[in-house]
């Protein structure tokens, strides 16, 4: 049975997800669990996994593309299976256009029945190549090679192999040899960062034909003027296209005016920034998302703000009894998502969501850590954290930073939190407040350890402490349940022994 | 005080004997145009009143008196050309391709060929494939020709003065269907510039671009739809060469929507040069795709109900400039 490979869903709020890159070319042999393509979601880059073993086929989604939740992008055929792919012909591929014969005009019909040599001269005609574009798979991958483009057949082998399209080889000659596939290969290398960063967003942005979103002329300039991202945006026109309508009005902040003397000659305001305005700066997709939603959050759920100093002496012995006993390089933080699953499991009404004006409820126990990234912030998730040791806690959380910090984070990877830990004590930061992450109920903010003075027994003493802020979305969780889970954690940093009660 | 009407055709009459009186080396040269006072009746009488000098019957050879017009005003006469039917400039095409256009820039200026070929358009008169085309691209198409394309009976009368005044050769295309038309003319002299599109009718949603026969057609469906709340700006450019692409290009970025709609064939068409001048100079500002409408890219049926199907008409436009709306 063919299996479909579909665009993943992630999150709750994701309607789209684009494709960054192909690791598979149609007609490789995958195995399931295998990562065939660099997604990027709402949130983050991930990679994504072969949902089967077999032959990759139909591959319908292009690099660039922003593909629609649940659509089908591509099939992975049984091997057993006739695949329709001649993979062992290199780069002059019939590939999978060719099992789209059906679809072809009498034309093709008869050029189908050539021979091999035929059939690659064959498809330099016209016909051939509109009709390629009316197959299933559509230009640009990178296997695909073109036969109008002049390459030698071990350029185009070697094309194949590094996914390259030799569309994208330029060289002074116009014909494209091996080096010159190896040398546009290490170049692709040198331009794209590990997590598809600012430079494969350029290259889409610089309208390859890969990353073309359809949209109007005048949408395009109306979301360029109000710095909206079209990918963004759902376009009501022919095929989804974007039109004006569809791009939202910018959002104009009206000006705070202090108060103006009353003239009536018109005012010449300036820019708040003086002189002629500030740099602008692009932003990536993790960026304008985090924005996007920390603006929902903060204008949709009301916040409500519970502050509490715990003492963190006992904590800090169990951090060094743990490295010890772990062999792991085990953090505050670690200890944290413990504990903090630990009173979740307790108060389980902290993890909920309000949703369509009722409370949802989360039975497990998967708690997300707030990653500072270059371009934003991720929140990979240690799911039923309630259920693993600390060692167990820090060998996953090593992993999820590591891999969010170079964007190969899976859909798994981010996929269920029902809670955040913000920490940002590391940057000196006494407290602060943080803004609940959507759709969760509650995000904990956590200072530094410092020595500070409290009360011991009725005397200053001096211990390390450090200040939690439990932000809570009022219309999932009030205040006394807040209450409760911070005054269940905070006792349980400050006796970790309560953890075996 | 009320306003005057003429027919289309009386206004092209009145416009071409006040130019004959105005000035004597205007002359009028064609098949049928004296005694028969041509078959559309639109010269009847002009012979009577300026003789056969000046209104001149010829044998039935459109390459001969199309060559005889082009030479008599490289000699300082200012010839009108009557080509009965549009389908035949196609036998004056070396005249006025070849020689008119390229006279006063061969010459280095020294040689004008002030004339005016007057021609017609249109189809569904039932005079099948021969004599419905509407074959305005042709000229259009020529460097050192003017083509003008009277909307109505004012612009019939006020076109034509400005032909025959321009030191250019001219071709100016007559609907045929619109000769009975009843429409106000001002009495006396006035002329319409050559390269001044008109806004027939102002509009926010669409700018619905039509020449000659398609204008009213347009302004029918303009009412249309503004039935379903649409707003539709209707521009006449009167002339497709010099063509005023400011007026088009601003009411385009206006409505970010254009239409095209034009009684020639639709490929390689004038709503091919239109729709590519919006398209470049307002491409920032649309919001849909320019389309274009022409005639059915057939030889014109001579079954009136085929026939009527290859024009564009009041519903099909509106279907259009609606789907562009998407209302």
């Amino acid at each position: 049975m063919p299996a479909n490979v579909i665009m993943p869903a992630l999150e709750l709020a994701q309607e789209t997800g684009k494709l960054l890159r192909w690791m598979k070319a149609p007609g490789d042999t995958v195995r399931k669990g295998e990562a065939i393509a660099e997604i990027e979601t709402d949130k983050v880059t991930v990679e994504l996994e072969a949902p089967a073993s077999g032959i990759l086929q139909q591959v319908t989604a292009q690099e660039g593309d922003v593909v629609p939740v649940g659509q089908t992008i591509a099939i992975i055929a049984d091997s057993a299976s006739p695949a329709p792919a001649d993979t062992g012909r290199g780069a002059t591929t019939l590939s999978p256009q060719g099992s789209s014969s059906a679809t072809l005009s009498p034309q093709e019909n008869s050029s189908a029945t050539l021979s091999p040599q035929e059939n690659s001269s064959a498809t330099l005609s016209p016909q051939e190549n509109s009709s390629a574009t009316l197959s299933p798979l559509g230009r640009g991958q990178g296997e695909r090679s073109d036969t109008r483009i002049k390459a030698s057949p071990l350029a185009r082998k070697v094309a194949q192999e590094h996914g390259v399209d030799l569309a994208h080889v330029r060289t002074a000659t116009g014909k494209i040899e091996k080096a010159d596939v190896l040398a546009h290969v290490e170049s692709r290398r040198a331009a794209v960062p590990a997590n598809g960063g600012p430079a494969d967003r350029a290259a889409v942005a610089a309208g390859t034909p890969g990353g073309t979103i359809a949209a109007s002329p005048k949408a395009r300039r109306l979301a360029a003027e109000r710095g909206i991202d079209l990918r963004a945006l759902k376009g009501s026109g022919p095929a989804g296209a974007v039109l004006a309508i569809d791009v939202p009005e910018a959002v104009v902040t009206p000006p705070v005016i202090a108060p103006v003397p009353s003239v009536s000659e018109p005012l010449t305001l300036p820019s708040p920034w003086g002189g002629e305005g500030g740099m602008e700066e692009k932003v990536g997709t993790v960026w304008r998302v985090m924005a996007e939603r920390m603006t929902a959050s903060w204008t949709s759920a009301p916040h409500f703000f519970l502050v509490r100093e715990v003492n963190v002496a006992r904590l800090g012995a169990w951090l060094a009894r743990a490295r010890t006993q772990s062999g792991v390089r085990v953090t505050y933080t670690d200890l944290l998502i413990k504990l903090v699953a630990a009173a979740i499991a307790r108060h389980p009404r902290v993890a909920a969501s309000w949703k369509d004006g009722a409370i949802e409820r989360h039975p497990d126990v998967n708690v997300g850590l707030a990653v500072a990234l270059e371009d934003g912030l991720v929140v990979p998730v240690i799911h039923k954290a309630d259920t693993l040791g600390v060692r167990e806690i820090a060998m996953r959380r090593e992993d999820l930073v590591a891999r969010a910090q170079a964007g190969k984070l899976r859909p798994a990877d981010i996929q269920g939190g029902v809670f955040t830990i913000s920490n940002l004590g590391m940057y000196g930061v006494d407290a602060f407040s943080a803004i609940v992450n959507p759709p969760q109920a509650a995000i904990l903010a956590v200072g530094r350890i410092a020595d500070r003075v409290i009360p011991v027994d009725g005397h200053p003493a001096v211990q390390p402490t450090m200040v939690l802020t439990l932000s809570c979305d009022h219309r999932a969780l009030d205040g006394a349940r807040g209450a409760q889970f911070l005054g269940a954690l905070a006792d349980l940093i400050e006796e970790p022994l309560t953890l075996l009660v | 005080m009320s306003e005057r009407e003429l027919t289309y055709g009386e206004a092209v009459k009145e416009a071409i004997a006040e130019e004959m009186r105005r000035d004597p080396r205007v002359f009028l040269i064609g098949e049928d145009v004296a005694e028969a006072g041509h078959p559309f009746k639109t010269l009847v009488g002009l012979v009577q009143e300026f003789g056969t000098e000046r209104v001149i019957d010829t044998p039935i050879s459109e390459p001969g008196y199309a060559g005889i017009g082009v030479g008599a005003a490289m000699t300082g006469m200012r010839p009108v050309v009557d080509v009965m039917f549009g389908d035949f400039i196609t036998l004056t095409m070396d005249q006025m391709v070849n020689q008119a256009a390229k006279a006063h820039y061969m010459s280095g200026g020294k040689i004008k060929v002030p004339i005016v070929f007057r021609t017609t358009l249109g189809a569904t008169r039932r005079s099948a494939a021969q004599h419905s085309q509407s074959l305005h691209a042709w000229v259009s198409h020529i460097p050192g020709l003017k083509v003008a394309l009277p909307s109505g009976p004012y612009e019939a009368k006020g076109l034509m003065k400005t032909a025959i005044r321009d030191d250019s050769p001219v071709v100016i295309f007559e609907d045929k269907m619109m000769y009975r038309v009843k429409g106000p003319v001002p009495e006396g002299d006035y002329t319409i510039p050559f390269g001044v599109a008109e806004v027939k009718r102002a509009g926010r949603d669409i700018t619905i671009v039509a020449t000659s026969s398609m204008v009213p057609v347009s302004l029918g469906a303009a009412k249309l739809l503004e039935e379903v709340g649409i707003s539709a700006e209707v521009i006449d450019p009167r002339t497709t060469w010099p063509l005023d692409k400011e007026t088009l290009i601003n009411s385009a970025k206006k409505t970010s929507r254009a239409l095209v709609v034009d009684e020639g064939y639709e490929r390689y068409g004038v709503t091919a040069e239109i729709a590519s001048v919006i398209a470049e100079g307002a491409f920032y500002y649309l919001d849909a795709p320019v389309k274009r409408m022409g005639a059915m890219d057939v030889p014109v049926p001579f079954s009136p109900v085929l026939e009527d199907l290859t024009v564009p008409s009041e519903q099909t436009v509106f279907e259009a400039a609606r789907a562009l709306c998407r209302k």
